[in-house]
């Protein structure tokens, strides 16, 4: 039974979860937009628009300026009619544009007509001067427009126009969703709020474009502005205050007039009233008054409000202060209960730092008041905002449990925010513990594009802290982006030399001597060295690699570095080299060997360079992870009660070389971590198990010389040093000699050897869940199969949680592996062999030969000289270089002499696939575990299993025998076609087939 | 004699059919017998043959097992106690899905005479199961031991019969079967060998056939006046009875100069002494089924692809696998004066070899009775047991001395009375059976 839960859990628990998908929130903010409007105006209005340039491509411009996303489109129309005719056919328009001139039709006539077209289509209305837009006040019913404007000649009013529109029509949504925050701006004067909301505008976006900085790429600004504040434009008390009530809880301040209409009739002192009255309601909220009137600023004092003097000429600088000092834009000012400042902070670690030392009084009166929100809301940081919302402080045990949830809060915040996301690297906001940023522009290749989705799955999912006590995360690392490798080919001419180059050393040497290396790129490495000063892996990530149908596995370099150097030049040095080196691996032979097979050329390989932080810890001069491993989501070869999608892992102490190499490892299904197929008798677990480690020699110096092209670096150290590390403990087991028998653990005494007893039977750490979670996540975010490459250190400070890191993840596709190959469709006559029991996947051509068993002359009792004779035509046959199917009777490889042919696996080197078929009377199962049945999975030969006396597959043994055989000995022969036969296995299915020659 | 004989194999083969291995077992160790027949007519008239291919007691007993997932499983358990003339019956459990009863029938059969060959009181016997160890988790296999002893319990007894590992039953399986006993039967005692030498096992288990071979062979050496002293060796193999071969010829007073693995062998004239005795564990220990790294650590020469049977030694002792020493490896040892050939695995010999040895006239003995070091040092456990007294190195050491002379000494007194003296191979196949047919002369028709 599938235990799927957990993950059905996590991907229910990411869809509910309103904070968990932020950026898909902001995605939502804004759903109106004005993306059309229609202008409808006289040619000479037109020209007066346009006195500054083209008009849309000014406002674009300013757009652009501001970080706003796409402009609008103006559609302009010089009289009514055509307006109108445009709106019946198709109306695409958001919002209409109108001057008090057009041709031929009164503006009111016009706006009418359209509110019979489209009644929620607004109309904004565009006066000249006051004179000419009071005698239309006055003499029509302008209830028709939404709102009236005076175009002073700066084209910045149809930015504020438009962005008024739509504030207005998502303010609701919007505030509902995230708490975006609403401005109130309380203002009858036309001319005056004509030219003042552009500047408010302007000023709101400039703070908000300021603040969304850190740790953020450039997609996600856009987003983020979308949650910038949006201002609402009241002209009388009564709207205002309606505006207040309907979103208090967003308001972040009020910008009001003194003199405006209250109950129907002007009120000098409105603007005063509206303050007195929202301070009863909310004290804390800024309110500005801004009026003409010097005398009003004591007054406005009284009320607890800020004062303005609008013909002032230092209205913007007193407007930025007042936006600065009350709608959190500038720094976070930590004051004492009476107002004094104790503290200030300009970003969120600060924050966090500060609080750690302020009095408990100042802590309460922040906390309780609602100034962490502001503050944090104007730089878009809603989650973290709502996280510190106003709290008192009988919610918590005591004022100290409250001071450590604020910060924990924060601090949890800035690490979470930074993952899953690739920004462009600074020095200031690089987490060394798990930041992934970009150097240089171009691709990131496969390998970080795969590193890079990870972390977003595990920021997105919260997989990280999922498992208690472990934290799960990719490490941090930058990624040198394929423009310097490009940069770097060119600007050294180095691109004809290296495709026809065929001297892989003489190749890395002129990489290393090449002149140029782009200056920015080294200043930004230097800034990366000062603040990661541990070992280091430099890794290939090529455009090809890891893409969806070539794996290109271990085709490119790797190079580790200790980066301990005490001069920082030398590690400086050390990298850049690394990093030419990995740029001259592009182009060594194996890359272009394995170039050759695919459809791709190697002109179009780009390389970029992945810098990581190396997993483990320091251990006597030695760098490496407690165990590292590999593993896959689908297994070619599921023994019982496995299933092939249950999938496999390899795990070896130490650095994965041990795995990528192919040396002894512990193989294991995640989902049954217990049974150990290769640890079944002492001599097994002796002959498979694990006698050394790879490490990273710190004290060594990278060669680089030219001489090798492989990680000198990286060392071979036996199981005597893990025991003295202390690692071996956790992966260990004891061979004890005088009893023949293998121990758990190492407390005994006898010779060590590597099963991984302790972590998979005796669950020291959750290794079977996090990789049965991963490979299903894995599966279900790439939407196929999946090969995770893995590290893990266990030895971690006191209290702190043990780390899983992700190294890499890539589709698990290998040619022939991605097929179902169609098996049925052969006619028994066509066929040799078939069965339903095969292990193994993909098709193999170009076979001519067969040594099979005389199933009529076999005897039981000679096994033995069968096996010899085997032995003989194997050695032909491989000294031929012809592969050849081998087909016998029994169980190949049986220790047991009458169960089957006592071959060992030399003997059978050269088989392409292998059959066994049953004797008559006798039911033989298939040979799995052991040294004889792991070769067969490394080498991944086909192991075909017929019993057709109980017809269980098929062998046509009379076909066989009328052939002429090449050679015949007592027991065996060897038969040759000039056609060739062919094996097609699917892998999914087990079912296979052996085609005669010619089909 | 050639009617009584194919009689017999007629009626084998009519009363068990389908167990061709039984057959074959029952046909070559008879096969070898009719000299003794025609001494013996007793034993024809007392149908001894005919009692001793049929065995005493055949149990066979369901065993029913859950696995981790909580599926049942139903396998089948069997024991086979085949003769217990001369003393309990005593043989391995295996645990293998190709268990059937003409396989352990045969093992069992083969068995007897082996043990007999030991003079210890040993009778024959061997049991097991067709469950595939492989693959399950220990708590899998602790529960099938567990379900497999709660029947076996009340059909063995330290003094009725005693089973011991085999195939798929290792220490730990022993380990469960042996604390299953003990709760159902509430006693502690010498049921099973093989076990843990904290709790009732023997010392010296690993290296017993090797030194077994080796005292054997210092017997061979003194029938013609001579011993170890000075003689140079060669050893094939680098397992557990190479180790002790070399272990006990360095004792001696000989050098072995050749270890062998499947990549090939180590030629060390300086002999492998000291610490290259303790290298052999460490590439014992390692999974590389090599020898090749011992040629490198000690700077002597290494042969790839080659036998060592070329080297010019005057003993030559074969220990790693069957089928190791074909005819010009054996025509290659007479040519440079071998003289002594003592067998330490299991049928190293190709039937050619044997018989340029045997033309050669040299001194050659057959694994049956050489490698019988391995099962002797069985029976001290179980004397250890029965002592309640754990015996030191040295005494076990002593004690397997002491049997591997009376070993060598009865081969070589029952070849010279059957006609063919100083034939190692007639005396261990008569030897063995004589022993346990006389016994069952005297204790009556049972």
């Amino acid at each position: 039974m599938r235990k799927s839960s957990t993950l059905d859990q996590i991907k229910h628990f990411s869809l509910e979860n309103v904070f968990s998908s932020r950026i898909k929130k902001f995605q939502k903010l804004m759903r109106y937009k004005i993306r059309e409007i229609l202008l409808v105006s006289s040619i000479y209005d037109n020209y007066l628009f346009e006195e500054d340039g083209r008009l849309y491509e000014l406002i674009r411009e300013e757009y652009q300026n501001l970080n706003l996303s796409q402009a609008p489109e103006i559609i302009h129309v010089t009289t009514g009619m055509e307006a109108l005719e445009l709106l019946r056919e198709k109306n695409e328009f958001d919002m209409i544009m109108i001057t008090l001139h057009i041709e031929d039709m009164h503006p009111t006539v016009f706006a009418r007509q359209v509110k019979e077209i489209d009644n929620s289509l607004p109309i904004m209305l565009l006066a000249y001067d006051n004179r000419e837009r009071k005698e239309l006040m006055l003499n029509y019913n302008t209830d028709v427009f939404s709102r009236i404007f005076i175009w002073g000649g700066d084209y910045h009013l149809l930015i504020g126009m438009v962005k008024c529109v739509e504030d207005r029509l998502n303010v609701e949504t919007d505030t509902e969703s995230i708490g975006v925050q609403v401005i109130i701006l309380v203002e009858d004067n036309v001319r005056f709020y004509s030219s003042y909301l552009p500047i408010i505008y302007t000023e709101v976006f400039k703070q908000a474009q300021r603040l969304i900085r850190e740790g953020v790429n450039t997609t996600h600004r856009y987003l983020r502005m979308r949650a910038r504040p949006k201002i609402l434009l009241c002209t009388n008390y009564e709207e205002a205050w309606e505006c207040f009530e309907k979103y208090k809880e967003y308001v972040l301040g009020i910008i009001a007039d003194n003199n405006f209409k209250k109950d129907g009739h002007r009120d000098p002192e409105a603007g005063l009233k509206l303050a007195a009255a929202v301070k009863a309601e909310l004290k804390d909220i800024p309110i500005l008054i801004q009026t003409s009137d010097q005398t009003i600023a004591e007054k406005a004092k009284e009320v607890d409000a800020s004062f303005l003097l609008k013909n002032s000429p230092r209205l913007l600088h007193d407007l930025r202060k007042f936006m600065m000092d009350n709608f959190g834009f500038g720094d976070f000012i930590l004051k004492s209960p009476d107002g004094k400042e104790v503290a200030r902070a300009s970003n969120l670690k600060d924050l966090a730092k500060e609080l750690k030392n302020i009095s408990d009084e100042s802590l309460l009166y922040h906390a309780e008041g609602n100034h962490f929100s502001k503050w944090l809301k104007a730089r878009t940081e809603f989650w973290l905002a709502h996280q510190l919302r106003p709290r008192k402080v009988s919610d918590f045990a005591s004022t100290k449990e409250l001071r450590k949830e604020l910060i924990s809060a924060i601090n949890s915040y800035v690490s979470d925010r930074s993952r899953g996301v690739i920004s462009d690297f600074d020095k200031d906001s690089f987490d060394i513990f798990n930041s992934f940023a970009r150097i240089g522009g171009g691709s990131l290749g496969g390998k970080a594009r795969g590193l890079g989705f990870i972390g977003s799955l595990i920021a997105n999912y919260n997989i990280n802290n999922l498992f208690e006590g472990v934290t799960i995360s990719v490490p941090s690392a930058v990624v040198i982006g394929t423009e310097v490798f490009d940069s770097f080919i060119s600007e050294n001419n180095l691109e004809i030399f290296a495709l026809n180059a065929t001297d892989d050393l003489l190749i890395t040497k002129r990489f290393i001597e090449a002149p140029y290396f782009p200056q920015s790129i080294i200043e930004k490495l230097t800034g990366f060295l000062d603040i990661v000063k541990v070992p280091l892996a430099v890794r290939s990530s090529s455009l090809l690699e890891d893409s969806q149908f070539q794996p290109f596995a271990g085709v490119y370099n790797t190079y580790m570095l200790p980066n301990s150097n005490e001069d920082k030049k030398v590690r400086l040095d050390e990298l850049i080299k690394s990093i030419r080196c990995v740029f001259a691996s592009t182009f060594h032979k194996k890359a272009k060997d394995y170039m050759k097979a695919t459809s791709y050329r190697l002109e179009e390989e780009k390389m970029a360079v992945i810098v990581q932080r190396l997993v483990g810890n320091e251990r006597s001069g030695k760098f490496y992870p407690n165990f590292s491993g590999v593993a896959k989501s689908y297994n070619f070869y599921p023994v019982p009660p496995q299933k092939s999608d249950d999938g496999i892992a390899l795990v070896a102490l130490g650095l994965g070389k041990t795995v990528v190499e192919g040396g002894n490892t512990v193989r294991f299904c995640p989902r049954f971590p217990k049974h150990l197929l290769q640890f079944f008798s002492t001599k097994e677990t002796i002959k498979n198990a694990q006698q050394d480690f790879y490490a990273l020699d710190l004290s060594g110096k990278p060669l680089h010389s030219g001489d090798d092209v492989s990680d000198s670096m990286v060392k071979k150290y036996d199981l005597g040093s893990a025991e003295k590390d202390g690692t071996l403990f956790q992966v260990g087991s004891t061979y004890s000699p005088e009893n023949d028998a293998v121990y758990d653990g190492i407390s005994r005494e006898g010779m060590r050897v590597v099963t991984f007893a302790p972590i998979l039977k005796h669950e020291v750490f959750p290794l079977a869940e996090i990789l049965n979670l991963l490979l299903e996540l894995g599966t279900w975010g790439m939407g196929s199969q999946v090969e995770i490459e893995f590290a893990v250190n266990l030895d971690v400070p006191k209290d702190n949680p043990k780390e899983f890191a992700m190294l890499q993840m890539r589709p698990l596709v290998i040619s022939g592996e991605i097929e179902e190959l169609a098996v049925d469709d052969y006619k028994e006559e066509e066929l040799i062999c078939h069965s339903d029991k095969v292990l193994g996947n993909g098709a193999t051509e170009n076979i001519y030969d067969i040594v099979f068993v005389d199933i009529k002359k076999y005897d039981r009792g000679k096994s033995k000289e069968a096996a010899r004779e085997i032995n003989k035509l194997n050695s032909k046959l491989v000294e031929q270089k012809n592969p050849y199917i081998l087909i016998g009777v029994g169980r190949w490889g049986s220790l047991d002499p009458w169960l089957g042919i006592p071959v060992t696996w030399d003997q059978i080197s050269g088989a392409a696939a292998i059959v066994e078929s049953g004797f008559a009377d006798f039911n033989v199962t298939p040979s799995q575990g052991s040294h004889f049945f792991q070769n067969i999975t490394s080498f991944k030969i086909g192991y075909f299993t017929v019993n057709s006396f109980i017809k269980v597959g098929f062998i046509d043994w009379d076909w066989l025998l009328k052939q002429n055989p090449v050679e015949e000995l007592k027991f065996t022969k060897h038969i040759h076609f000039d056609k060739p036969l062919s094996i097609k296995i699917n892998g999914h299915k087990n079912k296979g087939v052996i085609t005669k020659p010619g089909n | 004699m050639n009617d009584y004989f194919e009689t017999l194999m007629a009626n084998v083969k009519a009363q068990n059919p389908s167990e061709p291995e039984f057959h074959q077992a029952v046909e070559e160790v008879l096969g070898s017998l009719s000299i003794v027949l025609e001494r013996h007519p007793e034993y024809r008239s007392m149908k001894i043959l005919e009692r001793m291919v049929e065995p005493e007691r055949v149990i066979t007993f369901r065993v029913p097992w859950m696995d981790d997932q909580g599926e049942i499983h139903i396998n089948r358990g069997f024991r086979i106690e085949m003769n217990s003339a001369i003393g309990p019956y005593k043989g391995g459990l295996r645990f293998h899905p190709s268990v059937t009863l003409g396989i352990l029938k045969f093992l069992a059969f083969e068995q007897v005479f082996k043990n007999a060959l030991t003079t210890l009181p040993m009778g024959g016997g061997k049991g097991g199961s067709d469950f595939d160890p492989k693959g399950k988790s220990d708590n899998e296999i602790m529960r099938f031991s567990q379900s497999f002893m709660t029947e076996l319990f009340r059909h063995i007894g330290p003094n009725t019969d005693v089973p011991a590992g085999d195939i798929g039953v290792g220490a730990r399986e022993i380990g469960f079967l042996y604390g299953q006993y003990k709760r159902l039967k509430n006693e502690s005692t010498g049921v099973l060998t093989g076990k843990g030498i904290n709790w009732g096992g023997s010392l010296i288990r690993p290296e017993a056939t090797g030194f077994g071979v080796v005292y054997f062979t210092q017997e061979m050496l003194k029938t013609r006046d001579t011993d170890f002293e000075g003689k140079t060796v060669a050893v094939s193999g680098f397992g557990n009875v190479a180790w002790g071969a070399v272990q006990k010829v360095n004792e001696l007073g000989g050098t072995v100069v050749t270890l062998s693995g499947p990549d090939g062998f180590v030629y060390d004239p300086d002999g492998v002494k000291d610490e290259k005795v303790d290298y052999l564990l460490k590439l014992r220990a390692s999974n590389k089924d090599a020898v090749e790294d011992y040629s490198k650590e000690f700077k002597v020469e290494f042969f790839p692809g080659k036998r060592p049977w070329g080297v010019k030694v005057d003993v030559a002792l074969p220990c790693a696998t069957q089928n190791e020493i074909y005819e010009n490896d054996a025509k290659e040892l007479v040519k440079n004066k071998c003289y002594c050939v003592c067998e330490g695995a299991n049928m190293p010999t190709t039937i050619e070899g044997y018989k340029v040895f045997t033309e050669a006239g040299i001194l050659y003995a057959p694994g049956k009775a050489s490698n019988a070091g391995g099962v002797a040092t069985s029976g001290l456990e179980m004397s250890q047991n029965s002592m309640r007294l754990p015996w030191p190195r040295e005494e076990v050491d002593n004690r397997l001395h002491e049997i591997m002379i009376r070993i060598h000494n009865t081969c070589l007194t029952t070849a010279e009375k059957f006609g063919t003296p100083g034939n190692y191979v007639n005396g261990a196949n008569i030897a063995g059976f004589l022993k346990v047919a006389d016994a069952m002369l005297d204790q009556g028709l049972v």
